[in-house]
């Protein structure tokens, strides 16, 4: 599904150091790591934002050559979402459905009901709280069904009741088909809902395994700053 | 193709939702209206403030022609406050979305950078053409209504030709645009540019072919005498070269330099 080869990145000082990482289709991988470990620079680069110094990146047999093809293969949630103020949510999410070529109206309309936004996707999003931005991005990923889901701390002021509904759509999606990659701080949520644990320290992953094989008589937390310390 | 016609129509659902479909037309028709007006109602305008002494309006003088008032409109009143305008409401056309996070977002999407760029230009070229347009025919009624007829053939050829200027007045903009992250200096340089080009038209035959502010002058000829300059057409193949030079290094700076924070 995605595969990471030898990702090395430096902005002045090395950022990611040799990264490798493989996700099965199906899984939802939590990556963990402290800030400035290199979770959004991967992201950035796995999405086309940044460009690897050295190592390649391929989604489903596709890479960054394969242009728009390669780019039809996931949806990003970047951790800001501060665009758009004018244009309603409804609107955005049917520019990105368009954009993906996949007009779902009955899909678009079950998840704005199950993420309770029919009040307010019809409002402009410069008048959405942080947590409806978030919400409205979720619904445009699960709408449009990519093969992959990636995002950068998705659970981000979402309010608890949104969590929840987070939790059971990623596991709709993925028992549909879909994988899940996306990076959090949150070591319970990865416990809680992941099927796949990467712990990136300084540029490098120092832990790639199910999570069923990570937590026994340990928590994640505990693993994590046994591991990072 | 279809990603170029959705961001276009994500563009105009912008331009309503910031109501610039209601002020861009309506400054564009009151710049139009303002060359006739104020050139019919001048000497009443000053007789009636009192301060006419010392002015002598000379009876003989020849009664300006309504193509000549109408070629006003553009040299006097668009090609000053309303390239300020055009620049100013163009500013932000690319820096906005690269402040905001909208140019990564964009490109992380199916979305070819040649449709995003397309997208931002043609959607912008059409309205602000349309906007110029919508005054340009105010001016027109107020002209023939004021002045004398100028013929439609003669008005249509001058506004097809003044377009051609604007086209290059938006690529320029979302040119500066990409290049410049401040959206102060995209507007100052583009003024100073742009305003620039239109001054230095006229003072040598030679840069006259290669600057594309001669398209308003051709436009203003036609209006003045009814012919086309033998110069238009290739200061029109002129101009469409600098567009897509303009086009050009806007799709190479966003193709190859990254928008990341980081």
């Amino acid at each position: 599904m995605l595969s990471i080869k030898s990702l090395e990145k430096s902005f002045g000082k090395k950022i990611l150091n040799g990264i490798q990482l493989d996700i099965k289709k199906g899984e939802i991988l939590g990556f963990v790591g402290a800030n400035g470990a290199g979770k959004t620079t991967t992201l950035n680069i796995i999405t086309s934002i940044l460009e690897s110094d050295t190592g390649t990146v391929e989604i489903n047999g596709l890479t960054k050559e394969d242009g728009l093809d390669y780019k039809k293969q996931f949806f990003f949630i970047p951790d800001t979402l501060d665009v758009f103020k004018n244009i309603t949510g409804y609107d955005w999410i049917l520019f990105l459905m368009k954009l993906y070529d996949r007009e779902d109206i009955e899909r678009l309309k079950e998840y704005i009901n199950q993420f309770s936004m029919e009040e307010v996707i019809s409002k402009p999003m410069g008048t959405y709280s942080f947590g409806m931005m978030h919400k409205v991005a979720l619904i445009a990923a699960f709408t449009i069904n990519p093969p992959i889901i990636i995002m950068d701390e998705p659970i981000n002021g979402l309010d608890p009741n949104a969590v929840v509904i987070f939790k059971k759509s990623l596991k709709k999606y993925v028992a549909e088909g879909g994988t899940i990659f996306f990076s959090t701080h949150l070591l319970d949520v990865v416990e809680k809902i992941c099927t796949t644990v990467a712990i990136l320290k300084e540029g490098k992953i120092i832990l790639h395994d199910e999570i069923k094989n990570v937590i026994g008589e340990y928590t994640l937390e505990s693993i994590f700053m046994e591991k990072h310390i | 193709m279809r990603s170029f016609i959705v961001l276009m129509n994500k563009e105009f659902i912008q331009m309503v939702r910031d109501f610039k479909i209601v002020w861009l037309p309506l400054v564009f028709i009151l710049l139009g209206i303002t060359q006739p007006v104020m050139t019919y109602y001048l000497p009443t305008i000053l007789e009636a403030l009192g301060s006419g002494q010392g002015i002598t309006i000379d009876p003989s003088m020849t009664a300006q022609q309504g193509g000549e008032i109408l070629a006003g409109t553009l040299g006097a009143q668009f090609d000053q406050l309303g390239i300020m305008i055009i620049a100013i409401s163009l500013m932000g056309i690319i820096q906005t979305d690269k402040a905001n996070g909208m140019l990564a977002f964009i490109l992380t999407r199916p979305v070819a950078v040649r449709s995003y760029v397309g997208g931002k230009i043609a959607s912008n070229y059409f309205f602000t053409g349309f906007s110029i347009a919508i005054g340009y025919f105010a001016s027109y009624l107020y002209v023939n209504f004021l002045f004398s007829n100028v013929p439609v053939p003669d008005m249509l050829t001058a506004l097809l030709f003044y377009l051609v200027w604007v086209l290059f007045i938006v690529s320029f903009t979302t040119m500066i645009s990409t290049l410049i992250n401040s959206p102060g200096l995209i507007a100052l340089i583009s003024i100073a540019f742009l305003i620039g080009c239109r001054v230095i038209v006229g003072l040598s035959s030679m840069i006259d072919i290669v600057n594309p502010a001669s398209m308003s002058k051709h436009a203003m000829e036609v209006l003045i005498t009814g012919s086309v300059n033998p110069n238009a057409i290739g200061n029109l193949a002129v101009t469409f070269l600098c567009v897509a030079l303009a086009i050009f290094v806007t799709n190479y700076w966003i193709s190859n330099k990254k928008f990341s924070n980081e």
